[in-house]
């Protein structure tokens, strides 16, 4: 990838027109797993934008040390060295949310998105490309992971942030669609965002060409 | 221990909890290389054999070394935070492994994986299964680790066998354009988990 473009583009492309999670269908197990509450999806985007930064800095500013055959070692050492710290911090500080992500917070060393940013571009990249890059990145990732999040939140338990959004008798009736936040509903709601993704993409590209 | 605890474990891991349809594990790949039943089979055994070997390995270096060098010291759990970076590096080195195996003896399987079989690496069924025989409390003996880990591995096989048997069959039927490819096979792995919730209830 050559120097082209500037860096707030890059950013953009992180979080539009290359979404990890929507796009490139990087970062799976997260995205499904977490995304029963907006509370846990926002948490688990900021502790990813956090690995992501910190492992791009750190790649791109030793890009010139690290010997080719051994880089994707020296990649998941560093991105587990900061999921350490991230997990470490989030049982300090966010007790009750980190117990709800349980292993998927130390499972963020073999997030694929992460590996793919420190290979693609930062390690070709300096550091201000290389961060601006791991920005627009997880900026993508939590608002994938967010839109999810509502979508099976309000459904599910009819709360959004914990507060109740939908009518009383509805949740108290026992309407709430429980499927959406057991495994199933991730898969659906996954599924059917992708596909409402991929058609306004499709719509795009026609009217650029029309 | 009695044979029955083992088997309580292994159906539980196996059907009840398995690591893809139920904990969200190892989805790249279940997404990934679930095309042709033969090359998804495949995968599965390849990560079957990973994944046991890392449960005893990994079991064996929190509770022979991280564990007793703590308490040599008084603070059994002082060196937990290597655990990570201790984890990964056993399974790395047990993909290269593999890899070399396949490599030397089976060619053609080691062509048809391509880029996959690095990344089994990244595949976060065994790093998952590894962290949950840590956190959980039935697997804190070796043998029911072992066995956890192996059935981890024989549900991750089920799982995308049964999902690559139905993709063949998607191939011949009329799929909306937007849905075709990823869309269509996160709606059907949602219903296949559905089904798996049946399985909720047996065990425990």
């Amino acid at each position: 990838m050559a120097e082209n473009g500037s860096n707030l583009q890059q950013f953009k492309e992180g979080v539009f027109s290359n979404n990890p999670v929507l796009v490139q269908l990087l970062g799976m197990c997260p995205t499904l797993a977490v995304t029963n509450s907006l509370e846990n999806a926002l948490v688990m985007g900021m502790a990813v934008t956090f690995v992501v930064v910190m492992s791009n800095l750190i790649t791109s500013l030793l890009r010139n040390l690290i010997k080719p055959h051994v880089r994707i070692l020296i990649f998941t050492i560093t991105i587990a060295t900061f999921v350490t710290i991230a997990d470490l911090a989030l049982k300090a500080y966010l007790f009750d949310v980190a117990r709800k992500l349980g292993a998927f917070v130390p499972l963020i060393i073999v997030n694929c998105i992460i590996i793919c940013r420190a290979e693609v571009v930062a390690i070709k990249s300096g550091v201000s490309r290389s961060l601006a890059d791991a920005l627009g990145i997880g900026l993508g990732f939590t608002m994938a992971l967010c839109i999810l999040g509502v979508v099976r939140e309000v459904l599910g338990s009819g709360t959004l942030l914990n507060q109740h959004v939908l009518p009383r008798d509805f949740i108290e009736g026992g309407h709430t669609w429980v499927i959406m936040v057991l495994p199933p509903g991730a898969f659906l709601t996954l599924g059917a965002v992708v596909g409402v993704v991929n058609h306004l993409r499709e719509r795009r590209a026609k009217g650029g060409a029309a | 221990m009695s044979i029955g605890v083992l088997l309580g474990i292994l159906l539980s891991v196996v059907l009840v909890n398995n690591l893809v349809l139920a904990g969200f594990l190892g989805i790249c790949p279940f997404l990934g290389v679930s095309r042709k039943v033969g090359m998804a089979f495949g995968m599965g055994c390849a990560v079957t054999f990973v994944i046991t070997v890392s449960g005893v390995v990994t079991w064996l270096i929190v509770h022979a070394v991280l564990m007793p060098i703590g308490d040599y010291f008084g603070r059994p759990d002082m060196l937990y935070f290597l655990k990570y970076v201790a984890f990964i590096m056993v399974i790395a080195s047990m993909v290269q492994l593999v890899e070399m195996y396949l490599k030397k003896f089976s060619p053609p399987l080691y062509t048809a994986f391509g880029v996959f079989l690095p990344l089994i690496t990244t595949n976060c069924a065994i790093l998952g299964a590894c962290l949950y025989i840590d956190m959980k409390s039935e697997t804190q003996n070796l043998l029911n680790a072992a066995v956890y880990a192996l059935g981890g591995g024989i549900g991750f096989t089920l799982a995308i066998t049964i999902m690559a048997g139905i993709r063949e069959h998607i191939q011949f039927s009329d799929v909306p354009k937007c849905l075709r490819g990823a869309g269509i096979t996160l709606l059907v792995a949602g219903i296949l988990a559905m089904a798996f919730t049946g399985f909720t209830g047996i065990g425990k």
